[in-house]
């Protein structure tokens, strides 16, 4: 473990520390919510610019912006699922021990995230979008898996910050939904940091000794990765929740459409940039 | 939309390997070749699968159901999702 990754580890706990919240008081949760207000920036529902949001009206937008909400907490929610029970199987393994008290933080943080996204999911709308998502088991080199796992997590959460950032500062939005959004930044501000540096850690640490194979395999992963993960914000669920009558095709299209590419490509970025400077992707 | 037949949905199937696997897919393709162990699906391509498969049957999947052997092979995603 290198010096500078423990002195990054040890300075997030302290921080983390220093920010702890109860989750049950962070947020007051009205009992009900007026889905005539906004719930997502317009700008950032996944059918902006397209034909399909051309033809809703202004009382259809705010409804669908709603869904929107509940996909986007439903995706952080599964995210955050996988990412504690990584978490948790690295706690005190060998060469991560410096690094095992940001862990706990991290981890209990992402359970409260959990908890503020489920309970507007459960309360509001009586469910969370269930994940399209299976794990085929592979074999890995050392050092791939921990790697992967850290990169896809760095992954994940740059592009929902992207989200976070954006709309915690919506005064559009409603009150409960801006509030959501800008605390989960506010951690998360600390979870980016140490991403950065583990990914890159591990980078250095183990693909010097990775056949050519294997940074290639772990790089068309990771391109991999990106993309599935900006499909699961086209989710038929929302558009049939919202109304949509045949909601796989507006899926599809929406999905393929020139002005959500432009956004894809726009907000994600930062997660490349990420890791390109940890090595990771080609310059 | 108009029902699909069996053959119909079985060659959609084909259809959608042969597109996105990250390998390349021979002439001795069929409903039986492999597809994890072959490289012709990645647990990163399930989602993107998924939604197609619920195109194709017009209403969403069972979570429930979501196992690996259901993506054996075409055989198995027909089984497990479309018969």
């Amino acid at each position: 473990m290198t010096g500078d990754l423990a002195a990054t580890a040890a300075r997030l706990s302290a921080a983390s520390r220093r920010a702890y919240q109860n989750p049950y008081e962070a947020i007051t949760w009205p009992d009900a919510v007026d889905r005539d207000q906004w719930f997502t920036s317009p700008e950032l529902i996944s059918l902006y610019g397209t034909p399909a949001w051309d033809g809703l009206d202004e009382r259809a937008r705010r409804e669908l912006s709603f869904w929107e909400a509940v996909n986007f907490y439903s995706l952080n929610i599964a995210g955050e699922r996988a990412l504690m029970e990584g978490l948790a199987a690295r706690l005190y393994r060998p060469g991560l021990e410096d690094v095992a008290e940001y862990l706990h933080h991290f981890l209990d943080e992402e359970n409260k995230h959990s908890v503020w996204f489920a309970t507007f999911c459960l309360r509001y709308a009586g469910k969370v979008y269930p994940e399209r998502k299976v794990a085929f088991p592979r074999d890995y080199v050392e050092g791939e898996e921990d790697l992967l796992f850290f990169a896809r997590v760095a992954v994940f959460e740059e592009i929902v910050d992207r989200y976070n950032v954006a709309m915690g500062r919506d005064d559009r939005l409603a009150a409960i939904a801006r509030r959501i959004n800008a605390n989960h930044h506010a951690e998360e501000a600390r979870h980016l940091v140490f991403g950065r540096r583990i990914v890159e850690h591990l980078w250095r640490r183990h693909s010097p000794g990775w056949a050519a194979e294997t940074v290639a395999g772990v790089r068309a992963h990771l391109a991999a990765f990106v993309e599935a993960t900006w499909r699961e914000y086209y989710n038929p669920e929302v558009y049939r929740d919202a109304g949509f009558a045949d909601p796989w095709a507006v899926a599809r299209q929406a999905w393929e459409h020139p002005a959500t590419v432009a956004h894809r490509r726009e907000l994600g970025r930062t997660c490349l940039r990420v890791l390109r400077a940890a090595g990771v992707l080609e310059p | 939309m108009t029902a699909r037949t069996e053959a119909e949905l079985r060659q959609a199937l084909r259809a959608w390997v042969r597109a996105h696997s990250p390998v390349p897919v021979g002439d001795g393709f069929s409903d039986d070749t492999p597809l994890i162990a072959s490289g012709h699906l990645t647990s990163l391509q399930v989602t993107d699968l998924l939604l197609f498969v619920e195109e194709l049957r017009q209403s969403p999947l069972d979570p429930a159901s979501l196992r690996p052997g259901a993506f054996r092979d075409v055989d198995a995603i027909y089984a497990t999702f479309l018969s």
